[in-house]
């Protein structure tokens, strides 16, 4: 929301000068919330209001780049506090650490290797955190060249010392890495790097306020590119700080917290630090630094990341195509469905439970459920006879058998004419899909 | 510069909801359970209270779960064929604050068990084990109705927790739970106006009902639609706080039903080389679809495996620390 | 945010409410409490009528007779300061004051009253030269009161910005204006007001009273309208706000959602 009438006059002298045009302050205020007229009418603005009252324009929460080219990681930007009001914009970046003074390349492997294949997505790690736990610049710098080399992938660059970030940005500054961070001791310097290279800039202080005080300074020094961290170290503090940096922002347009968040996980046990993660991921985070690198916890993380920040307007949908359900072969059954994802996966798992290696064509209804689909003609006697031979049904089974949801039995006799092939009513939920195999397959 | 913390302030509050009886209250639990009560969004102490923590729930069968991975049934291989054990080592050994027992024997498929062979079942296990019941029956609804009232009346004074009551088939549950005062549980397909509707019908029949309605709004997997479940349950947690007396009822969730039939639990490492290994990352599935969960305002989490409910265990004593703001 | 009713039949303008108060009988008017109490009213609006002499002694037994009947909070209908002083001096629980037009020295009188006794305050969009028909004179004398509700230090949710019906068979064009107004009331200031209107204003004197308020009442809460004073014993009305209020997403459908509205403002 833009500043209210209210809001603008607050911020007016209240002198009813007359200068702007209006008879009293509370009619330029009025006329300025209806954007009929501009700031720029009242002389008599202190430099403070007139700076609110132009960035009331912005959006409550800037978004935010890090790095370049294919994997530009952007942050920010979000309007909601519930997904289901819109939509969350902008996916949490996930970024994993790496000490400067332990084996950098091997480390960067590692994290290289962190990618995941699952129901037709691909996930992987955003970025690498790299942390000056030596406390030695050139240490710093040693690990930013090994990293910088070892990797595509965008950074995080973590230390408090001027000196020892500057080391790193020689190398590293072409790849517009995010400084971490700006405190209430190295805030000038740290600017002037941030500046210097085109870097986002975190700003660290220990509580909301010495936050808000430490941000409007990093502003008055004329740099916005920021993201803030309000130095939570618990998992109950991280939810509460975070909830209120996103209601500030979002619900008061508190300028001072217009810019995403960057949180650390704080837990030992990498179990417990995904937990954390998951935590963040729900609520609030958009940028987690995390130190463990077991495909084990990140892989649910990354998951949970998918599903927060889904789009709740956006059908989901799967790849449209020939799914085999464990070692399915050419007497394996075959069972028609669409491509809305929580209809798949739902048919998926009650076939996989059935214990016999089947197949499952999954018919692009543009991510639609079954009866959706059918009401819309995308699940149709044709789509269904033109995915068969899409998806090349005939070449994979010896047989002419298909099942299609008993939701749609009306189906089964314009599709056999189209396809050639004996169609099976299936039962019309998938829950019945275990009892139904026994019946026809076992 | 002082910042001005925002703090909500809700109409509506969470009903409470007591699980179990002691022999005061004319049960044999050694203590009760109450969930629920809550006047703000999960763990916002800040602005709120939040005077019962989300609690956790094992299960337990009376057959032996074939279906279930190999290396979660290790965990129970001693106790698999004895439900009374298998509930005395969840509780004991691996900390579950409820014990949630399903008679899958009843079903007509598998065993078709009478009402009295489950009721025997029943009394063993309120025997071996001090803290509250959910009991859910075979998902037969037919024989379900047969079984739910003998179970009902076995355990009267128990205040158990009965599963099974949905908008298509609720009445022979609501009826059990009025007449030998149990609470029961609503459940709803992932659809809030039905999660509503029920609400409301139950409360229909008696309006003392209201007070032990837990909603199940049936939720999903990690990375199988766990959103559809998350939202709908934030949407009726705001509604509830909103005023809506309707959705103001306690949570429950069948985390180990949804997840362990799934693929990210089930395959070993060797047949998802990226996925790693299976033990870990079937225990992280769980934990973290309950994660999810308790951040939407799950209260009570049904789940399996060990490890899981040590972790969501040890994130609610962390999630329920208080995070106020001094007051400058 | 819920629909605010507040039942409007006990005022002196009805013959039995007049009567009661120059007998000292208390009886219809618990009456009338308990009634639009069981209909689902939030609050209850109390006006002396115009035939008292003694306003200030009607309002505080009216005031403590309904509170014997009903624990709702109440509404104070009058122009007469004093009267509504007298009222909110004796009241059990804040009430809120019904009104106060923008007029410097009534705003101050009437704003303070509200600090003093933790009141709610509905705000008139009208001055000394009456009401104005455009929404931006409304919205402008709207304004005023929100900047002097600001001033006293009342939060902005306490006051109700009534922007003021006509009936539609003598003020017919001010319906649009009103709806207008009621959209900008929104935009005023964050939080913003609240807004509620006389329901029963826009039928006066016309045909079809009833089908008339429930189509005001239903248009004008998509329109932002946060409250009435109206004829809460109008089963039809009830039924409509219940339906607007589904088609407006600020309740969550059930198939029993009309039975389950009437019963939630209990």
């Amino acid at each position: 929301m833009a500043l209210t009438g209210l809001d603008i006059f607050k911020l007016l002298p209240k002198t009813n000068c007359k200068k702007c045009g209006y008879l009293t302050c509370l009619a330029f205020a009025m006329a300025l919330a209806n954007g009929k007229s501009s700031v720029d009418a009242c002389p008599e603005l202190s430099a403070e209001a007139r700076e609110t009252l132009s960035s009331a324009a912005e959006p409550p929460i800037r978004s935010v780049n890090i790095g370049s080219g294919e994997k530009i990681v952007k942050v920010g930007g979000e309007t909601e506090l519930f997904r289901h009001d819109k939509r969350f914009n902008h996916p949490v970046a996930i970024a994993v650490a790496v000490n400067d003074n332990e084996d950098v390349e091997a480390k960067i492997d590692k994290i290289n290797s962190l990618s995941f294949e699952r129901v037709g997505q691909h996930y992987e790690v955003d970025m690498v955190a790299l942390m000056n736990t030596s406390g030695d610049a050139a240490v710093f710098k040693e690990a930013a060249v090994k990293a910088a080399a070892g990797t595509d992938k965008n950074f995080i660059l973590v230390t408090r010392d001027t000196l020892a970030m500057e080391a790193a940005l020689q190398v590293l500054g072409p790849r517009k890495p995010l400084l971490y961070a700006a405190d209430g001791d190295n805030y000038a310097e740290m600017t002037e790097l941030a500046k210097a290279h085109g870097c986002a800039l975190a700003v660290r202080a220990g509580d909301l306020h010495a936050l808000a005080e430490l941000t409007a300074k990093v502003i008055a020094l004329g740099y916005r590119e920021l993201v803030l961290d309000p130095g939570a170290q618990d998992s109950s503090r991280i939810l509460a700080d975070l909830t209120q940096l996103r209601r500030l922002a979002v619900r008061k347009k508190f300028r001072p917290f217009a810019y995403p968040v960057i949180t650390f996980t704080t837990k030992e046990d990498p179990a417990e630090e995904m937990m954390q993660i998951a935590s963040a991921t729900a609520k609030y985070a958009d940028i987690i630094v995390v130190r463990t690198d077991r495909a084990e916890y990140l892989l649910p993380a990354l998951t949970l990341r998918e599903n927060i920040y889904a789009d709740p307007q956006k059908p989901v949908a799967v790849e449209p195509g020939l799914y085999a359900v464990g070692d399915a072969g050419e007497h394996s059954p075959v069972y028609c469905t669409t491509n809305f994802s929580l209809t798949y996966f739902l048919v998926e798992g009650e076939v996989s439970a059935t214990r016999i290696p089947s197949y499952i064509l999954s018919v692009d209804t543009n991510g639609t459920s079954v009866l959706t689909a059918y009401a819309d003609n995308k699940f149709t006697a044709e789509t269904i006879a033109r995915a068969m031979e899409e998806y090349g049904l005939e070449q994979k089974v010896g047989h002419k058998n298909i099942v299609i949801p008993g939701a749609v039995a009306v189906l089964k006799g314009k599709l056999e004419e189209e396809s050639g092939w004996n169609v099976i009513v299936g039962p019309r939920e998938a829950s019945g899909i275990q009892k139904f195999a026994k019946l026809h397959f076992s | 510069m002082v910042v001005e913390i925002y703090k909500e302030k809700y109409r509506g509050q969470i009903r409470e909801v007591v699980l179990g009886a002691t022999g005061a209250e004319g049960g044999t639990r050694s203590h009760t359970i109450t969930v629920g009560g809550e006047t703000t969004l999960p763990f916002l102490h800040f602005e709120g209270k939040i005077p019962n923590r989300p609690v956790v729930a094992m299960e337990v069968w009376d057959i032996v779960p074939e279906d279930w991975p190999a290396g979660l049934k290790e965990y129970f291989a001693d106790v698999l064929n004895d439900p009374a054990a298998w509930a005395k080592k969840c509780v004991d050994v691996y900390g579950a604050d409820l014990i949630a027992l399903y008679f899958k024997s009843a079903d007509p498929e598998i065993r078709d068990a009478s009402a009295s062979e489950c009721v025997a079942t029943l009394k063993k296990v309120l025997e071996a084990v001090g803290v509250p019941l959910i009991v859910y029956g075979c998902g037969n609804a037919e024989k379900d109705n047969l079984i739910i009232g003998p179970l009902a009346e076995a355990a009267e004074g128990e205040n158990l927790l009965l599963g099974g009551a949905e908008l298509d088939n609720y009445r022979s549950i609501a009826a059990a739970a009025m007449a030998y005062k149990h609470s029961l549980i609503a459940q709803s397909p992932i659809d809030i106006n039905i999660a509503k509707q029920l609400n409301i019908l139950i409360s229909e029949m008696s309006a003392g009902l209201l007070g032990r309605i837990v909603m199940d709004p049936t939720i999903a997997a990690l990375g199988y639609g766990l959103e559809y479940s998350y939202s709908i349950m934030e949407r009726a947690r705001l509604g509830a706080l909103n005023g809506d007396k309707m959705l103001a009822m306690p949570m429950i969730g069948n985390v180990g039903h949804e997840v362990w039939n799934k693929k990210e639990a089930a395959v070993s490492a060797s047949e998802e080389p990226g996925w790693g290994e299976q033990a870990e990352r079937s225990m992280a599935w769980e934990a973290v679809t309950a994660m999810a969960l308790l951040h939407s305002g799950m209260d009570i989490l049904v789940m399996r495996h060990p490890g899981a409910v040590r972790l969501i265990k040890k994130s609610i004593d962390d999630l329920m620390k208080e995070n106020s703001y001094a007051t400058t | 945010m819920r629909m605010i009713l507040i039942g409007e039949r006990i005022n002196g303008m009805f013959s039995d409410i007049a009567r009661a108060i120059s007998e000292k009988d208390p009886r219809s008017i618990q009456e009338w409490a308990k009634k639009q109490e069981a209909m689902g009213a939030a609050y209850l609006d109390l006006n002396v009528g115009p035939s008292v002499a003694d306003r200030v002694s009607a309002m505080r037994w009216l005031v403590e007779v309904t509170q014997e009947a009903s624990s709702l909070p109440l509404c104070l209908d009058s122009t007469d300061y004093d009267a509504i002083e007298a009222g909110l001096e004796v009241c059990k629980r804040p009430a809120m004051i019904n009104s106060v037009p923008a007029i410097q020295e009534k705003m101050d009188r009437v704003f303070a009253m509200a600090l003093k006794y933790d009141a709610e305050v509905i705000g008139l969009a009208m001055n000394e030269e009456g009401i104005p028909k455009d929404s931006e004179s409304r919205i402008a004398l709207a304004m005023e009161l929100v900047a002097n509700c600001d001033a006293h230090g009342i939060p902005l949710e306490r006051l109700y910005i009534d922007p003021l019906v006509l009936p539609c068979n003598v003020g017919q064009d001010h319906g649009p204006e009103v709806f207008e107004t009621l959209r900008q009331v929104k935009l005023l200031s964050n939080p913003p007001p609240r807004t509620t209107l006389g329901l029963s204003n826009i039928s006066q004197g016309a045909k079809n009273r009833k089908l008339i308020n429930r189509t005001f009442a239903v248009m004008a809460m998509a329109c932002g309208l946060d409250s009435a004073i109206a004829n809460v014993c109008d089963q039809e009305l009830l039924e409509a706000v219940a339906t607007a209020r589904i088609l407006l997403n600020m309740d969550i459908y059930c198939d029993s959602y009309v039975d389950v509205f009437k019963s939630q403002n209990k």
